[in-house]
């Protein structure tokens, strides 16, 4: 802990487990179909319809029910929707890249279009985890068929094995023309994917 | 001068921490690639009528059993400075530590008057209130006779805001024994309500919460 320079900062509210019985009644479709705007209006944000299958596996092989998944990617022209990007005309008005789903069973199906790349950054989905028995944990997916994932500095900091864990593997399509992707997210154990440390900064 | 992460716990006698906490430390994150962890949610989700008084299922339906309490608080950064229009999502058990979700098996009476879920949304000072049914505690573990402190659920959202945290009561004898008590020590303290007197009101009384969003080594400041 820095004690000097974040003295006069308030401590934060510790992060608690959601527990098993997060309000199914929370649900909201928007966030688990970012490639639809609202439905009745004639608008559809720009980009490749995708549909990010994943399964999300415990320390014994077995899915992770009742998981609240949250998503977070920019739009199909890498720019995200947050206040440092205010007025930049690549914004899309119909798309705000911020998702959320309670998986059940602890396999989800979430509907979006493909990132675009930003800076130097390749295409990813940022993916958050609650869940019973944690509280928060994050990292982020990639897409294996995507250029620039070989000179993305977030992938390159981890091995070649660790890099494999994190890429989305382009399996088929769905009726409707979009494209799927299929990931495991295994939180523990043998085939672990890497997690990212959100408050910890290097050299601190 | 830690140079990866942080390694998580695993919460002491919580079988889901086991199956589900990564072994691994966490790993750092490039300078470049920490904007892309910071969701910015915007601002969403209607509630309903009466979404702010848990103590009954609607306005013309009587009060649930148990005891009606009031939860109110500010919700800030760590600079002090309050996050209005945020959204708390709040859950919690009913007076006799039952869930009124389809998940939750226990044989443990429902109240055929309490639903447990409501939503608000802070004010223009972040501030936020609601009312509630004082949650049971109930047996998690009967196998090694565990129990879950009484405990209300919020989740923040809204803006850079994303948390999600438990609200505990003062003096409950089982908050010393709770996994993740354990796993937070002394700050598990900032996280049990301050009691206060309610007497204009419907509700028997108060608990004080303020709620501090911050921590995160990338974070979007209004």
């Amino acid at each position: 802990m820095k004690a000097n320079t974040q003295a006069n900062l308030l401590l934060p509210t510790n992060e608690d487990t959601v527990g098993p019985y997060f309000p199914i009644n929370f649900s909201d479709p928007l966030l688990e179909d970012l490639s639809q705007f609202e439905s009745g209006i004639t608008a559809q944000p720009e980009g490749v319809p995708i549909i990010l299958k994943g399964r999300l596996i415990d320390r014994y092989g077995e899915l992770a029910n009742g998981t609240v998944v949250e998503f977070w990617q920019a739009n199909a022209k890498g720019v995200y929707r947050s206040p440092k990007h205010e007025g930049n005309p690549d914004i899309d008005p119909w798309f705000w890249g911020y998702g959320r789903l309670r998986t059940e069973s602890g396999d989800f199906e979430f509907k979006t279009i493909m990132p675009g790349p930003c800076a130097d950054r390749a295409p990813n989905i940022t993916i958050t985890l609650f869940s019973d028995g944690i509280s928060r944990i994050v990292t982020q997916i990639f897409f294996a068929d995507q250029t620039g994932n070989a000179s993305d500095p977030l992938l390159q900091s981890l091995s070649r094995e660790d890099q494999a864990k994190l890429s989305a593997r382009h399996e088929g399509q769905s009726d409707c023309g979009s494209k799927i992707y299929t990931i495991d997210i295994v939180m523990a154990g043998e085939n672990e994917i890497p997690f990212f440390d959100d408050l910890i900064r290097e050299g601190e | 001068m830690p140079n990866s992460g942080r390694r998580l716990e695993i919460g002491p006698t919580d079988n889901t921490s086991d199956q589900r906490t990564p072994r691994n430390r966490l790993r750092l994150i490039p300078e470049i690639a920490r904007e892309s962890f910071a969701p910015y949610v915007p601002q969403r989700g209607l509630s309903r009528q009466n979404d702010w008084d848990l103590t009954r299922i609607a306005p013309d339906l009587p009060r649930a059993e148990g005891v009606a309490i009031e939860v109110s608080g500010k919700l800030q950064n760590e600079r002090g400075t309050p996050i209005s229009n945020a959204m708390l999502e709040i859950w919690n058990a009913n007076h006799f530590g039952r869930y009124r979700h389809i998940e939750d098996h226990s044989n443990i009476p429902l109240d055929e008057h309490f639903l447990g879920t409501g939503r608000v949304f802070t004010d223009s000072e972040g501030n936020y209130t609601f009312w509630t049914i004082s949650p049971g505690a109930y047996l998690a573990r009967p196998d090694i006779g565990r129990w879950r402190p009484k405990h209300i659920h919020i989740s923040v959202s809204g803006g850079g805001s994303r948390l999600i945290t438990q609200l505990y009561f003062p003096d409950e004898p089982n908050n010393a024994s709770d996994p993740m008590a354990i796993l937070m020590g002394d700050d598990f303290e900032r996280n049990i309500g301050k009691p206060y007197e309610t007497p204009h009101i419907d509700v028997d009384s108060g608990l004080n919460f303020d709620i501090v969003v911050g921590g995160r080594n990338a974070v979007y400041f209004e």
